[in-house]
């Protein structure tokens, strides 16, 4: 018998059994669906986020000081260690082209042109080529020591009237003081620059280190926190910011002080020289090495309990496709078992099914039907019942990914290779579960079938 | 030279032969169902078999409808022994050259009449358009052209086994075996099945028909008598009885 004869046959009698059918299929749909849709949120997720690294971004390297126990993401557990001096020496090391702080500024709200709307986070202190030249959009980066700022667009589109190069915003840090700024830069995107702000799309504000982040650590006392030794201010003398320079050298180090000059930065960024792997590897080793020395400020606080991270965007999303693999592997595992209760269910059925017709395999055997014919009825109707279960459950598991997705708001992207598995993971699942059903059925004796009731 | 000439001969003459056939059942002690039987069926004859309860009949039917194999002896089908055909082997000599109609019909309750009558066919791998193109060729001459796309559920007892005497025909079988087909039918339904059997037989189907009831076996052209596993008497009857039964007037062929 033809298998297309097979499978219309078969076909015939699960729609003889419509409701039976349909639950008997609901393990295989619930297991497939589950699948899908994980993967496919995983998938979008991935080039979400792998989506957003740009070239440029790749040569750097993100740093900051934290219990070697802690666990998390970027900036888990981090503690302000590395002072501008520092920064300034590893800045100076061969294997490093340029170094600095990273630290978000506590703020209240933005005002532009008598305009005021609040802003709790999202103001970001750091080095000036933190905003790559290729991500900017308008205008250029802004120049460490100056009162300059680089906007994203959803910052700079928040106030009634658009902010454009050249004007000048006010931000308010919470406690009240007021620092202003000269808009220098309009970005291309409104999503993160890097792993320490995270790469969802929201309104931020870069601005120089010195004098915001320098500012405010100051007025915080977060300068003053560490326990500075007498030759604390001179090293950082002699390669100065702007400011510092114009004092003369006996208020040098007071005015350093003064300014918080000694400010530690929670987080820092250190550019290798390329991406290329050696180059990358060579600069966080040099930081690390100096960061450790004697030499540094934050030596006095790494130790045991507090230690240097440095990591790639690459390395650190990594870790989170780690994660995201083994929740990914988590579901997989729950789907396989529903897979497993659904074959249960589907063999089951079957195997009752066999006994309830055991009189019609005695009729379709004495009118000749092989004991192939009658296996491959009962393989075929398991079969279907696994490839229709399969493929409601892709649908099923597709919109809900689809709308998971959309809710969260990432690219979709459709994982058409797991559709293609998932239709043959039902194929399997029928197979498995009708062959022993089906076997039962075939080797029937079909003289004591006929006489069955 | 002389002698294959003389088997094929015996091959065209005899739908089936049975030779010193035993069937034997080991229940604790064995229990001898068939004892040595011989019987020969000619093609193209009526034959009806009867006996009391436990007598065989139905054992005689399964071997000779390939159903089964004989403890002991040989059950010649249409030229070849039963006994010594693999299962695959024997499963397609009887979908081929057997018809079956039973006493409870045994039609596929999923199915049309139409799809019942064509399954034999199905298994031989004739094609769906010339399946149904047949069956509905038959359907019409057991007079049921207008029930083709009805379910069993749909049909009286007569119609019934009407559709399942065309699914027995439908393969052009060597012979037709038939275990009371009129045990579940009133006797106005009865006449009208036996009537049917009785036209095919004229137009040259191999008839075996077991019955219990005097009438409906004097039908044939000889009745085999069964007794405790072994041929009593075989009585013949000349050519069938059916022009001198007194059954009823009405030969039709079609329901009211
Ligand atoms: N499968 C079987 N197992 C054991 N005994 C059987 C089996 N089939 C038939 N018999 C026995 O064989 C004898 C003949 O049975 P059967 O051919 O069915 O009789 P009939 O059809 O004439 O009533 C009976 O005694 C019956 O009990
Ligand atoms: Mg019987």
């Amino acid at each position: 018998m033809n298998p297309l004869e097979s499978l219309r046959l078969s076909w015939r009698s699960i729609r003889g059994h419509k409701l039976r059918s349909a639950l008997t299929t609901l393990g295989i749909v619930i297991g497939i669906a589950a699948v899908i849709a994980f993967v496919t949120l995983g998938a979008s997720l991935q080039a979400g986020i792998v989506g957003d690294i740009s070239p440029d971004d790749q040569r750097n390297i993100y740093g900051w000081a934290a219990d070697p126990d802690t666990e998390g993401g970027p900036l888990a557990g981090a503690q302000p260690v590395v002072s501008g001096d520092d920064l300034e020496s590893i800045e100076g090391l061969e294997a490093v082209d340029a170094a600095y702080g990273y630290a978000p500024i506590q703020s209240q709200a933005v005002s532009s042109g008598g305009e005021q709307v609040a802003q709790g986070d999202g103001v970001i202190a750091t080095g000036s080529s933190y905003v790559r030249e290729d991500t900017l959009r308008e205008g250029r980066q802004f120049e460490p020591g100056e009162r300059e700022a680089v906007l994203n667009p959803a910052a700079a589109g928040q106030f009634e009237e658009n902010v454009s190069v050249g004007d000048e915003i006010t931000i308010t840090i919470l406690g009240g003081q007021q620092a202003t700024a000269e808009v220098v830069g309009i970005t291309d995107s409104n999503e993160g620059l890097s792993p320490f702000e995270g790469f969802e799309a929201s309104p931020r504000i870069y601005v120089p280190t010195d004098p915001y982040y320098v500012e405010q650590a100051g007025a915080a006392g977060l300068g003053d926190e560490g326990p500075l030794g007498p030759d604390g201010g001179e090293d950082g003398g002699e390669p100065d910011t702007e400011d510092a320079v114009e004092a003369d050298d006996a208020d040098q180090a007071a005015q350093a002080q003064a300014d918080g000059d000694d400010a530690r930065f929670i987080a820092v960024v250190v550019e290798a020289p390329s991406a290329d792997e050696d180059d990358i590897d060579a600069a966080r080793e040099a930081a690390i090495d100096y960061l450790e020395s004697d030499d540094s400020d934050a030596s006095e606080f790494l130790g045991d309990d507090l230690a240097m991270t440095f990591q790639t965007s690459a390395e650190l999303l990594q870790q989170l496709e780690d994660v995201l693999d083994l929740l990914q592997n988590f579901i997989v595992g729950i789907a396989a078992i529903s897979l497993l209760v659904g074959s249960i269910g589907i063999a089951n059925i079957m195997l009752v099914s066999v006994t309830e017709r055991t009189r019609e395999i005695g009729i379709m055997k004495a009118v000749g039907a092989q004991n192939r014919d009658v296996l491959g009825l009962f393989l075929a109707e398991a079969v279907i019942l696994g490839v229709v279960g399969a493929i409601l459950g892709t649908a099923l598991g597709l919109a809900a990914g689809y709308l998971g997705a959309w809710y969260i708001d990432l690219p979709l992207v459709y994982p058409l290779e797991y559709v293609a598995l998932a239709i043959a993971v039902g194929v399997l699942v029928g197979i498995l579960s009708g062959l022993y059903p089906a076997w039962r059925a075939a080797r029937t004796d079909p003289i004591d079938a006929l006489r069955y009731e | 030279m002389a002698r294959p000439d003389a088997e094929t001969e015996v091959k065209e003459a005899t739908a089936v032969s049975l030779e010193n056939v035993r069937k034997t059942y080991q229940l604790g002690e064995p229990v001898h169902a068939l004892d040595g039987v011989d019987l020969e069926i000619p093609r193209g004859s009526y034959t009806a078999i009867m006996g009391p309860s436990g007598s065989g009949k139905s054992t005689l039917m399964n071997l000779v409808g390939c159903l089964d194999t004989p403890t002991e002896g040989a059950v010649v089908v249409d030229g070849s022994n039963v006994a010594t055909l693999s299962d695959r082997e024997r499963t397609a000599l009887r979908g081929s050259t057997v018809g079956f109609v039973f006493q409870t019909f045994n039609l596929m309750p999923r199915l049309t009449a139409l799809e019942n009558v064509a399954l034999p066919q199905l298994f031989q791998g004739v094609g769906r358009d010339e399946r149904r193109e047949r069956a509905r060729e038959l359907l019409e001459r057991v007079g049921l052209g207008d029930r083709i796309d009805h379910v069993p559920n749909e049909l009286s007892g007569g119609q019934r086994q009407r559709v399942a005497l065309a699914r027995a025909l439908v393969n052009d079988p060597a012979l037709v075996l038939a275990d009371e087909p009129t045990g579940n039918l009133d006797t106005g339904t009865e006449a009208e099945v036996l009537d049917l059997f009785g036209e095919f037989h004229d137009a040259g189907t191999t008839l075996v028909v077991v019955t219990h009831e005097r009438h409906v076996a004097e039908r044939a052209e000889r009745i085999v008598h069964l007794l405790d596993g072994k041929i009593e008497r075989i009585e013949e009857l000349g050519s069938a009885g059916k022009p001198d039964e007194p059954v009823d007037g009405s030969a039709a062929t079609e329901e009211p």
